[in-house]
């Protein structure tokens, strides 16, 4: 009988992935592609660590320093949105109106928002870490027991890491309404998150291979050699893996503790169930929020002018999206620290050349980011209107319009933001003449386009039946990175040839021939027209599939 | 007199320092048909989640055919059913897998006879075609009537039920009206929150009217009468005069002659 509530669960995701009890295309799309990552993640992990032991004892022992540091970060994080995905399924889910009205026991539901927290968490750690597990055994030459372990010590951390959020959102949610402590929550991941990302990048890991480092080597060996993190589950899951990759040795303290812990946490979770879950529950659905009072609008002059505004009071008074900006703020400050840390001085090129070089891949890699922020921005703004979108639909405004509007609200950010990375970078760079206005050229119109694009393939695959934002994010949006960063290659690739020509010119302080400099205006010209008609016609497709 | 399947003594909810609820107590019989009404925001919703075990109350209590609702919630919903306006359906789930999963929460065993029981009531409701297709296929008319037949299969003692007719064609419509009076007829106490002065007019053995969180007026239709003292006969002008008819009729005035004015221009 504990098992009658999964029905829906395990029903709905088999609904999903085989509709008429069949696999489905979509299925087989999603498997290929996580099949492929693995394939990646297997070879670039097997690559790393090759080299890693291609340099002696000491670059054996970094391996496993390394995995520990990066299991425990995991580790951490996994608490955090099993805390996060913990207040939705317990309090938030649209299914507690019928699994609270029915004669369940605490303990039942229980056991139902663990299995599914856990599973919603760290399905992604379990299947994306066996691959890295995979390449660690086979460098290691790990032996028969390596898998069982593996067995135990992963899914351990998982349980370890849903039971102690459950607990602790049971224990918060009994103080705080629901959505503040999901606020809560949220504000703690994304800072934590932050200062990790921040703190390892500031930390220069790549420093730990460079042995110039360092000037008291045994000191340096030492501190590695330790375990790491004995009083945390994740260390106690990596050195028992550790333990045995390296000495053949399994240590059955560590196992016994993987094995106990979970079990301790879920029954003390349990209990929290029993005494506080109904009261918060209960308190949740009252923190509506209807209290609160606005200031009276102003007037605005057009449509255009009301949709900017209901875009931008959507995403300041939903605190899961703007709080994003934080970490996007993160991104930006590493992402230019890192020009800064270049050691342009040690390369054996010439530096001009070589700076030069850089600016040119960082018109792809401005690309990127935009093309990343567009999928988790741009992309669900259609979805985001959600059940409302029957008003824009029914409204005298052709949808074209409502998407010319939507475009031009998100592209000043976007501008900004290209250009601050372009314009800093190149400052850090050094970067003048020619070199100066390709990028900027080509960084804008790239943003420009794949902002469009975000915004054509989010009307192709809208969802208004998603949760938030994050939810509509779909396969199309997968589908979306893979095209725009294949546009975004195509026009820096194609461009190549006629930008060296002429920067090699402006380093030389030499005149540009005339065949150059029309091959030059040819490529100019032509990917302004093929990002305006790529633009144009995924727009357009994606308006006449909506209106289907 | 049968003893009350339903009781209500005192029910209060707070949310911070506005109440919604206020002290509201009553009684349902078994086979009796209880409707509830009341404007807008005056706390029917409210109460009707405190009823189906959703939301704590502040103070007071609800007993359901002798249990406690907050002492012993499990054993006091095991005696109801509860059907929401707005219901939630798993999209992912057929019509029949939905209807066996809501059995499978009810009952422990028996499971069976209650799905052949579902099998008449989705014949009635034009839903047997439907029965294996995906929920998310549904109209909302559908699946209102999905979520009816899931509670009606089960035969609880009390059904609680807020804004049946919502989003119901006219003949599923008269259907539940049927099903409800020959529900109570077998001796199932039904407690109805409707907008609709017909649907309670026409069902209802006694009516509760709340206001600003309070039960401000109970009885018969012949009792609210009395207490309307209108010498109007329907229920909605009973309704209207005992929650502020004087209002509306300045505001009807008000616009018949905005109609006249616009007229004689």
């Amino acid at each position: 009988m504990a098992t009658r509530l999964f029905r829906p669960w395990l029903l709905g995701n088999l609904n999903r992935f085989f509709p008429g009890k069949k696999l489905g295309l979509r299925a087989i799309l999603i498997l290929a592609l996580g099949f492929a990552v693995c394939i990646i993640i297997y070879l670039g992990t097997l690559r790393v660590l090759t080299y890693f032991h291609s340099q002696n004892e000491l670059g054996v022992i970094l391996s496993l320093k390394i995995f520990q540091m990066a299991w425990i970060t995991i580790f951490a994080m996994l608490i955090f949105s099993s805390m996060v995905t913990a207040v939705s399924t317990l309090y938030l889910s649209s299914d507690n109106e019928i699994i609270l009205a029915a004669p369940i026991k605490a303990d039942e539901i229980y056991l139902l928002r663990f299995v599914t927290t856990t599973i919603s968490t760290s399905w992604m750690v379990l299947v994306f870490s066996l691959p890295v597990f995979g390449a660690y055994a086979r460098v290691f030459e790990a032996g028969p027991l390596f898998w069982p372990l593996l067995l135990l010590a992963v899914p351990a951390m998982a349980l370890i890491a849903s039971a102690t959020a459950m607990l602790a959102t049971v224990i918060l949610v009994y103080f705080f309404p629901a959505r503040r402590t999901k606020d809560i929550i949220l504000y703690l991941s994304l800072l934590f998150g932050i200062l990790l990302y921040l703190i390892f990048r500031l930390m220069r890991p790549e420093d730990l291979v460079n042995p110039d480092r360092y000037g008291e080597f045994i000191e340096y060996f030492s501190a590695i050699s330790a375990p790491a993190g004995p009083w945390l589950p994740a260390g106690w899951s990596a050195n028992l893996l550790g333990t045995y990759l390296l000495d053949g040795r399994v240590d059955w303290l560590l196992a016994g503790l993987l094995i106990t812990t979970p079990l301790v946490l879920y029954f003390a979770g349990e209990i929290a169930m029993r005494r506080w879950f109904f009261a918060g529950f209960s308190k949740s659905q009252e923190s509506f929020g209807g209290h609160m009072r606005f200031r009276p609008t102003r007037s605005f002059p057009g449509t255009w002018a009301w949709i900017w505004r209901k875009e931008l009071k959507y995403f300041l008074r939903d605190s899961s999206e703007w709080s994003q900006l934080f970490m996007v703020g993160a991104l930006v400050v590493v992402y230019l620290y890192n020009f800064k840390a270049l050691p342009l001085d040690r390369s054996p090129m010439p530096t001009d050349y070589l700076a030069h070089l850089i600016a040119f891949a960082n018109i792809g890699l401005v690309g990127f980011m935009a093309a990343s922020l567009a999928a988790r921005f741009v992309y669900p703004s259609l979805s985001s209107e959600r059940g409302a979108f029957y008003l824009i639909g029914s409204a005298p405004l052709p949808l074209s319009r409502f998407l010319l509007y939507k475009y031009l609200f998100y592209l000043p950010p976007f501008t900004l933001l290209t250009l601050l990375l372009v314009l800093v970078s190149n400052h850090l760079l050094d970067i003048e003449g020619p070199m100066q206005w390709i990028s900027l050229f080509l960084s804008l119109l790239l943003t420009w386009t794949t902002v469009a694009m975000a915004l054509g393939f989010g009307t192709y695959f809208a969802d208004f039946k998603s949760e938030n934002r994050a939810a509509a994010m779909g396969p199309g949006a997968i589908l979306f990175l893979f095209c725009a960063i294949l546009y975004q290659l195509s026009i820096i690739s194609l461009g190549i040839l006629p930008i060296y020509r002429l920067v090699r010119g402006w380093l030389r302080h030499s005149i540009m021939p005339p065949t150059d400099l029309v091959i030059l205006c040819l490529w100019a010209g032509g990917a302004v027209f093929v990002s305006f008609l790529l633009a144009f016609i995924i727009c357009r497709r994606s308006i006449a599939t909506l209106r289907k | 007199m049968t003893a009350p399947l339903l009781e209500i003594n005192n029910l209060s909810k707070r949310f911070g320092s506005f109440t919604a609820v206020d002290s509201v107590s009553l009684t349902v019989a078994a086979g009796e048909i209880y409707g509830f009404l009341g404007p807008n925001g005056a706390g029917k919703t409210t109460t009707i989640k405190m009823l189906a075990g959703l939301l704590l109350p502040s103070g007071g209590s609800v007993t359901i055919d002798g249990q406690d609702l907050n002492r012993s919630p499990q054993e006091a919903k095991k005696k109801t059913g509860y059907i929401p306006d707005r219901p939630f359906l798993y999209e992912k789930l057929t019509g029949d897998e939905y209807l066996r999963f809501i059995a499978s929460l009810y009952l422990q065993s028996g499971t069976e006879k209650v799905l052949t029981e579902a099998e008449k009531y989705l014949e009635l409701f034009d839903l047997t075609a439907w029965q294996h297709h995906l929920i998310e296929g549904y109209s909302h008319g559908m699946r209102q009537k999905l979520i009816m037949a899931s509670i009606f299969m089960l035969n609880q003692p009390l059904i609680i039920v807020d804004e049946p007719m919502v989003g119901l064609d006219p003949k599923s419509a008269r259907i539940v009206k049927e099903l409800f009076k020959s529900l109570a007829a077998r001796g199932t106490a039904i407690f109805l929150s409707t907008h609709s002065m017909e649907i309670a007019e026409e069902l209802c053995d006694r009516i509760g009217i709340i206001q600003h969180g309070r039960l401000t007026t109970t009885g018969s239709m012949e009792e609210l009468r009395l207490q309307a003292a209108t010498g109007t006969k329907n229920l909605e002008d009973i309704f209207l005069e005992l929650t502020g008819a004087y209002e509306l009729q300045g505001i009807i005035r008000a616009l018949r002659q905005d109609t006249e004015d616009h007229g004689s221009r």
